[in-house]
């Protein structure tokens, strides 16, 4: 019983995981990294790793993940710049938001810079000029509500909003432009859906 | 105008109901001559919007187009009627007059090499030539030694190794410890 009490008292320590899988140095149990604040989806997506590809198969292009949370400015007007960078390479992406005359003009093009420089130190992207903005897009962040004092002793609850701008670089040049829908093009598919309908839960 | 109803006795009922209906006639027509003087009347609690207590009661004569009611002088404020969804709001706020249009007037600068707008100066080109500005303005601040001591004579500027010449005769020299910037062209 003496070393049942003993394998008990004893079992917490287990000595197999003391050191870790390389068996040099033991295991350290303090948090030395920020683990308390988490980590958001958009930068958990650059941790992802793709298996090896085979010979035969094209390159796959290389894809960087950037993201800056709270910004000082409203989601709203942020899209507008998000909208317009959309599909862009990125020299003309910094090129339009260097003279556009927006608060979140300045903040988005630091965040492409920081990007691009991400890109050929970690990402492996032979030339910084042959990016392209995939998805560029805006969250909604933390809001407090404030009084916002008016004449007369009056007051009122205004909003202070922030934003998240969050940005997917592709290596490559940027896709060519969708042609936009002909006339013709909607009525042929107009057509097509017509002709398609069949019966529906009958024999 | 008096009307003498003769009623037999053996419609007693009928003839106590036709006085009584009779009596308040009277009294409705006459008020000052029969019944009790009654107090004027009114509302008890003063209230405004559309009429609570109909006030047609208290003048029978009185003709539609009389003084104007309290309704005539309430103004309307526009007020939404229904709440707009985000389909609607949506097609507002992304419509392509309200999106950032592409700037197609931005050059690269044959001096530096920075980006400019075709018709504005380049930025960076503008910031070096405020910088050497400002250096030179000290150094003439140095040179007089307070405000409003301005010379009446022309300044010249003058970098590492140049000689004033003839044409600088009765000019004020300042001179700066760097050699002279390629875009700062000496007469």
């Amino acid at each position: 019983s003496g070393a049942a009490c003993a394998r008990g008292l004893l079992s917490w320590a287990r000595p197999e995981r003391w050191l870790a899988a390389g068996g040099l140095f033991p295991l350290s149990c303090i948090h030395t990294s920020t683990s308390l604040q988490k980590i958001g989806r958009w930068e958990k997506k650059n941790r992802i790793v793709y298996p090896p590809q085979l010979p035969g198969e094209p390159r796959r292009p290389a894809e960087i993940y950037h993201c800056r949370r709270e910004i000082k400015y409203s989601k709203d007007k942020m899209w507008y710049l998000a909208k317009l960078i959309k599909g862009m390479s990125i020299d003309q992406a910094l090129a339009q938001l260097e003279f556009s005359d927006k608060k979140g003009a300045k903040v988005i093009k630091e965040v492409l810079l920081e990007a691009q420089e991400m890109a050929v130190r970690n990402h492996n992207v032979e030339f910084k000029s042959n990016l392209h903005i995939a998805e560029s897009q805006t969250g909604r962040g933390r809001y407090v509500k404030r009084v916002r004092c008016h004449g007369k002793g009056m007051f009122g609850m205004m909003r202070i909003s922030r934003c998240h701008y969050f940005v997917k670089l592709v290596e490559g040049p940027p896709p060519p432009p969708e042609p936009p829908k002909t006339g013709f093009e909607q009525a042929k598919e107009y057509v097509q859906q017509l002709r398609s309908r069949t019966l529906v839960h009958t024999l | 105008m008096a009307v003498l109803v003769l009623v037999r006795s053996p419609l007693l009922r009928l003839r106590a109901v036709l006085q009584r209906c009779w009596g308040r006639l009277e009294r409705g027509l006459w008020p000052d001559v029969f019944g009790v003087q009654s107090p004027p009347w009114g509302p008890a609690l003063a209230v405004q919007g559309p009429a609570l207590v109909p006030q047609g009661m208290d003048d029978a004569g009185r003709s539609s187009a009389g003084a104007p009611s309290l309704l005539e002088g309430i103004v309307w404020m526009a007020a939404p009627k229904q709440r707009r969804t985000i389909e609607v709001n949506r097609c507002r706020r992304r419509h392509p007059t309200k999106l950032i249009e592409v700037k197609r007037n931005i050059d690269v600068c044959p001096e530096c090499g920075n980006l400019k707008q075709k018709h504005i100066l380049c930025g960076y080109c503008y910031a070096k030539v405020k910088e050497e500005t400002r250096l030179i303005r000290m150094e003439i601040y140095k040179k007089e030694g307070g405000p409003f001591n301005a010379p009446a004579a022309e300044t010249v500027v003058l970098y590492e190794g140049e000689k004033p010449t003839e044409k600088d005769e009765g000019k004020r020299i300042i001179e700066r410890a760097r050699k002279r910037p390629s875009w700062f062209v000496q007469n």
